[in-house]
């Protein structure tokens, strides 16, 4: 019997996102707190965007559209942190949900399984699909309430495609970090330092041509960086499909070496955590 | 026929002591030392048998079991698990294995017993038709098929270890092992748990279980490993395992003395086996081995009179793998 990932692991992967949906369901004050995050962490920089820019001086619209294309800060920014809540989402919830199982002791009841090492890695955090919706949808209305601003569907629509075209990538990226849960038994500090260089690397609050040239060239090779520009080129630019597929191909091409990187890292680990006895420690 | 398990020369070290990343960066030298939680475990578990591995805390039976349930991986020596070697091949073992070794801790408290064993049934690969039978007929085994639409956090924690025996009778095992099965429950649920195990033995199911209960491992167990600092110590039947000390009888002495230890001993000894004696608060506690007890607690008492001490408790009891334990390693089980 092989390593391979088959349609009984694919059976399973959707078992295992549908016990962490039943439990997300029976916690349910946690969307209390998916309702004001979403809202007051972009509002803050939309105030100070609006302060700094003496509340819509046309040359200091004028000098942001030269460096963002656009001279809409709030859906900019707005669409920044959607990306970087759904990174946080991502970065921690393999992670965590590794890092749960392992503390309250079924991760070794998962791992005396024959199921496929990749379903307790990805199938309990593809309920982070919903919890990102519901942060977009939430943010959809605050933009409206708070600042007046209706979202064009056509591309609210394409931004959505977007999202679903890079799960596989980000879902590879927050796999990755995910895996030193197996060797350091916690995710926190790197998860930590990974989403911060990533804020600051693919342009969650400002547009990434200020960044300094290498900083742009490792930006390239991030799937956040194309989800965000995409997202703001569909709401902001009226950008088409066909505009953004090279980006939705990158973003495709990524999944593949993130997905790769992910998968090799896991199983190296895993043998690691089973040499050492850390899949039982807590 | 092939046994259900083979080990030889088992050998499982760990690494004792850290390194931090600041002694890495300073490439101090290594100071960190292995230990043998494991040290060279021969053992032959026969096809249909309950096989115990008795030993107390830290005396490397869950480290045996990891091994053997493919989560740990061997530092030396061969395993077989029904025939197939689980370094080689643990997606194999792991399909064929029915294991509890985290017992409570293995389950989801939010998610009801149902819903659980719905979940690792996708995990076991159970195919879709078979799983509702299949959880029923698990939990009909545990008798928990009336509360299965509860949740787990509403049971008792002898509840939560029977549906953790039902989780690990989800691929129908021809092999379950079990580490500690009964470990907190009280004496009544551990009864109910002991009769789900030899139920286990009557379907034809092969049991390799670890305690540190000397009853358990006498009442419910063929043949019993007993294990200490990683090393098997003596391995047969419970019967025969008492016979080896080659007495009738143990008596237990309780004497109240200030004075010199040694002569008192010395002249307990002439009538019996002395397996241990302690000193604690101005009580010597003694555990003699004898050929009759009606013979030694009468020389017993000219002992303690002769010694001008006072004896405060006389009890004599049958030997026990306890007694076993403690007359091949000098320690009783629970230290």
């Amino acid at each position: 019997m092989t390593d391979a990932f088959t349609r009984a692991d694919l059976r399973a992967l959707i078992a295992s996102a549908r016990a962490s949906l039943r439990v997300m369901r029976r916690y349910p004050t946690q969307w209390i707190g998916q309702i004001f995050w979403p809202v007051l962490l972009p509002a803050v920089w939309v105030l100070i965007g609006q302060a700094y820019s003496g509340g819509g001086d046309p040359r200091a619209m004028d000098a942001f559209a030269a460096r963002s294309g656009t001279t809409g800060i709030t859906v900019f920014i707005f669409v920044g942190y959607a990306m970087y809540m759904w990174l946080s989402t991502l970065l921690w919830g393999p992670g965590t949900e590794l890092r749960r199982n392992q503390m309250t002791g079924t991760l070794e009841a998962i791992f005396l399984t024959p199921v496929s090492r990749l379903v307790p890695l990805f199938g309990p955090t593809l309920t982070t699909v919903i919890w990102t919706a519901f942060q977009l949808g939430v943010m959809s209305i605050a933009v409206w309430l708070l600042f007046g601003i209706v979202l064009p569907w056509q591309g609210a629509l394409l931004s959505l495609l977007v999202v679903v075209a890079s799960l596989p990538a980000m879902y590879a990226v927050g796999a990755l970090f995910a895996a030193s849960v197996l060797k350091f038994g916690e995710t926190g500090p790197i998860v930590q330092f990974v989403r911060g260089m990533l804020s600051l690397l693919c342009g969650i609050t400002f547009p990434i041509v200020m960044l300094p040239g290498w900083a742009q060239a490792v930006a390239t090779a991030m799937p956040p960086t194309y989800v965000v520009a995409s997202m703001r080129d569909a709401l902001l630019k009226d950008a088409s499909p066909l505009d953004l597929l090279p980006s939705v191909l990158i973003l495709f091409a990524l999944a593949l070496v993130f997905g790769v990187l992910a998968i090799t890292v896991f199983r190296v680990l895993e043998r690691s955590a089973r040499r050492t006895g850390m899949l039982g420690r807590y | 026929m092939t046994a259900a398990v083979e080990a030889r020369g088992l050998v499982k070290e760990f690494e004792k002591g850290r390194r931090t990343i600041w002694q890495r960066l300073r490439r101090e030298p290594d100071r960190r030392t292995t230990f043998r939680a494991v040290d060279g475990i021969d053992l032959t578990v026969e096809t249909g048998e309950i096989f115990g591995l008795l030993g107390p805390n830290g005396a490397g039976k869950t480290t045996t079991m990891k091994m053997l349930a493919t989560l740990l991986i061997p530092t030396a020596g061969t395993i077989r698990v029904l025939g197939i070697d689980p370094t080689k091949d643990a997606r194999a073992v792991r399909a064929r294995l029915g294991a509890m070794l985290s017992g409570e801790r293995s389950l989801y408290w939010k998610l009801t017993a149902r819903e659980n064993l719905e979940y690792y049934a996708a995990l076991y690969h159970v195919p879709p038709k078979e799983t509702k039978d299949r959880i029923d007929a698990c939990l009909r085994a545990v008798k928990l098929l009336d509360r299965a639409d509860d949740y787990v956090e509403r049971y008792s924690t002898g509840m939560r270890q029977r549906l953790a025996l039902a989780r690990a009778l989800l691929p129908d095992p021809p092999l379950v092992i079990l580490d500690e099965p009964t470990v907190g429950l009280d004496p009544q649920a551990a009864r109910d748990l002991r009769d789900r195990v030899r139920e286990l033995q009557r379907q034809g199911r092969t049991v390799l279980l670890t305690t540190h209960y000397m009853e358990e491992a006498d009442q419910l167990c063929d043949r019993v490993a007993i294990i200490d600092h990683g090393q098997i110590v003596a391995l047969d039947s419970p019967a025969a395992l008492k016979r080896r000390i080659r007495a009738e009888d143990v008596v237990r002495l309780e004497i109240g003395t200030s004075g010199d230890d040694a002569p008192l001993l010395e002249r307990l000894a002439a009538s019996a086996s002395i397996a241990r004696s302690e000193r604690r608060n101005g009580t010597l506690s003694v555990t003699a081995h004898c050929a009759s007890a009606r013979e030694f607690v009468p020389a017993a008492f000219d002992a303690v009179q002769h010694a001008g001490a006072t004896l405060q408790h006389v009890e004599v009891v049958p030997v026990s793998l306890e007694d076993v334990f403690l007359s091949l390693t000098g320690r009783a089980l629970r230290e």
